[in-house]
C-alpha cells in the first residue's frame, strides 16, 4: 500500500519542524566550504588521503550474500574508509535540532551512520567519506545554527547553561568566535585544537527565528500540549499517551 | 543548644540571565563594591580551563581563557571562571536596595535578585577535614571541598573576600 509516512504527529510548529527534519526535507540556508567542514571535524587535513581499515571492496572479493548483491555500499564503505565521527551539542534555548531530532535525520537518511544520542550531544559515526558528506550537510542546513549549536568532540557541555552575552552557546574551549562583522567563526577543530585558518559559518539565527525552526517544545516557546488553555491537546500528546499506555501495559505489542 | 543569631547579616543571589562577559563582570563586581557593605563574596560559574582538559588535544592551551583581568576596588584579580552567579552576604538590610540598582546600572539585560541563606555558618565534616578549625569563619560556605585552595581569593584586609568555585 503507497502511503506518505508522517513521522510525527502533531500541528505545532514544533512538530512540524520535528517531521522536517526525519523525512530529510530541510531548508539549506549556508554553503560552508567542504575544506571549512572537513578542517573542523579534525580526522584528517583538507585534502589529504583518506586513511583506511581495508583494501577497497572491489579487490577484496566479497562472499556470495544475497544481502550484499541488493545494498549498494556507501563510497566510504566501497573504498574502505576508516570510521570516524562528528558530534553535536545543541543549546536548550531554542536550538533547532536536539540530539534525538538529528539521530533520527541520520538513522532515516543517512546511509550506513550509527547515530548516538545522548542528553546533552549527539554523535554519528560512519566511514570517514560519508561522515563528511553528513556533517556538511547538517551544518548547511536548518538543523544547525552557529550560535545555538556547535560541533564539540570533547567537552561537550553548554546545552544546559545560559548563552552568552553575544547570544552563543558556553564554551569553555573557545571553538567558535562572534566576529565583528557578526558572522561567528570555527578557529578551532571539534576537539579544541587551533586551524590554521579560520572558517565563517555565517551569522546566527535571530532570536525569532531560531523559536520558528527549533523542535524543542518549551513552556515559553511551543508546549507540547500546543496552544496554552486549548480544551484540547495537540495530537503529539495523544499519541504519545497512545504509545505509552501499549508500552506499558504490553510491552509495546499493538496487537 | 546556643543558635548564633544572623538578623544583622543578609545574604542574597544574583543570577543575571545571560554569563558575563569579563567586561560586564568588572562593571557588575565595581558596582557591587561601591555599594558597601559587603562582608562576603562569592563567584560562581562554569570554569574556565587554561588547557584543553580532555581528548586529542589534551594539554593545548587555551589562549581565549587567559590573562582574565579584573580590576575591583584598584585591585587585580585574575578571573577563572565565566560568571554567572553572583552571592552576597550584605552587613545590614538597608544595602539590599541600593544594590539591585547597582545590578540594574551595570547589567544590560534581566536577571533574578534573591534574598536567601545561601552560605553555610558551621564547619561541615568536609570542611573540617580539609582545613581543621579556621580562624576567620567567613570563609565557611565559601569553599567548595572539592576545590583548591587557590580559587580563594583575599582581596581586601578589611571586610571582602572574593572566591570562585567550579560549576559541578
Amino acid at each position: 500500500m503507497a502511503y506518505t509516512p508522517q513521522f510525527y504527529p502533531g500541528s505545532t510548529s514544533v512538530g512540524i519542524n520535528r517531521r522536517k527534519h526525519m523525512s530529510g526535507n530541510v531548508d539549506k540556508l549556508r554553503d560552508i566550504p567542504e575544506a571549512d567542514v572537513v578542517a573542523a571535524m579534525g580526522h584528517r587535513a583538507p585534502g589529504a588521503d583518506y586513511g583506511s581499515t581495508h583494501p577497497p571492496l572491489k579487490e577484496m572479493g566479497e562472499p556470495d550474500c544475497p544481502i550484499r548483491q541488493i545494498v549498494a555500499p556507501t563510497p566510504g564503505a566501497a573504498a574502505g574508509d576508516r570510521v570516524r565521527y562528528s558530534q553535536f551539542t545543541d543549546s536548550y534555548y531554542f536550538a533547532p535540532a536536539i540530539p534525538y531530532w538529528r539521530s533520527y535525520w541520520g538513522a532515516i537518511n543517512a546511509k550506513g551512520c550509527d547515530p548516538g544520542t545522548l542528553s546533552g550531544r549527539q554523535i554519528i559515526e560512519a566511514r570517514e567519506r560519508d561522515i563528511e558528506k553528513y556533517t556538511k550537510t547538517i551544518m548547511d542546513s536548518e538543523m544547525f545554527d552557529p550560535a545555538l549549536c556547535g560541533m564539540r568532540g570533547c567537552t561537550v557541555h553548554g546545552h544546559s547553561l545560559r548563552l552568552q552575552e553575544n547570544g552563543m552557546m558556553f564554551d569553555m574551549l573557545a571553538r567558535t568566535e562572534m566576529g565583528k562583522d557578526g558572522n561567528v567563526y570555527q578557529v578551532k577543530s571539534q576537539v579544541g585544537i587551533p586551524l590554521d585558518k579560520k572558517s565563517s559559518l555565517g551569522k546566527p539565527m535571530s532570536e525569532s527565528e531560531a523559536k520558528k525552526r527549533t523542535t524543542i517544545f518549551r513552556f515559553d516557546g511551543i508546549p507540547v500540549g500546543g496552544k496554552v488553555g486549548a480544551r484540547k491537546n495537540d495530537e503529539a500528546v495523544d499519541a504519545l499517551h497512545h504509545m505509552w499506555e501499549l508500552r506499558s501495559k504490553w510491552g509495546y505489542r499493538p496487537e | 543548644m546556643v543558635t548564633k543569631s544572623d538578623t544583622d547579616s543578609v545574604q542574597v543571589e544574583i543570577v543575571p540571565s545571560r554569563f558575563l562577559t569579563p567586561e560586564t563582570a568588572q562593571r557588575l563586581l565595581n558596582e557591587i563594591y561601591k555599594n558597601g557593605g559587603i562582608r562576603r563574596i562569592m563567584i560562581h560559574g562554569p570554569n574556565m580551563p587554561r588547557t584543553v582538559p580532555y581528548g586529542p588535544g589534551k594539554g593545548m592551551p587555551i589562549e581565549e581563557n587567559k590573562d582574565r583581568l579584573l580590576e575591583i576596588g584598584g585591585q587585580a584579580i585574575e578571573l577563572k571562571v565565566t560568571v554567572g552567579r553572583i552571592r552576597l552576604e550584605l552587613e545590614r538590610e538597608e544595602y539590599i536596595g541600593s544594590l539591585k540598582a547597582a545590578c540594574e546600572r551595570a547589567l544590560p539585560f534581566s536577571f533574578q535578585f534573591r534574598r536567601g541563606k545561601f552560605f553555610h555558618d558551621r564547619m561541615t565534616t568536609s570542611d573540617y577535614a580539609k582545613y581543621g578549625k579556621v580562624e576567620d569563619e567567613r570563609i565557611l560556605g565559601l569553599i567548595d571541598p572539592k576545590a583548591k585552595k587557590d580559587k580563594m581569593a583575599v582581596l581586601s584586609e578589611e571586610r571582602v573576600t572574593f572566591e570562585e568555585e567550579e560549576e559541578r
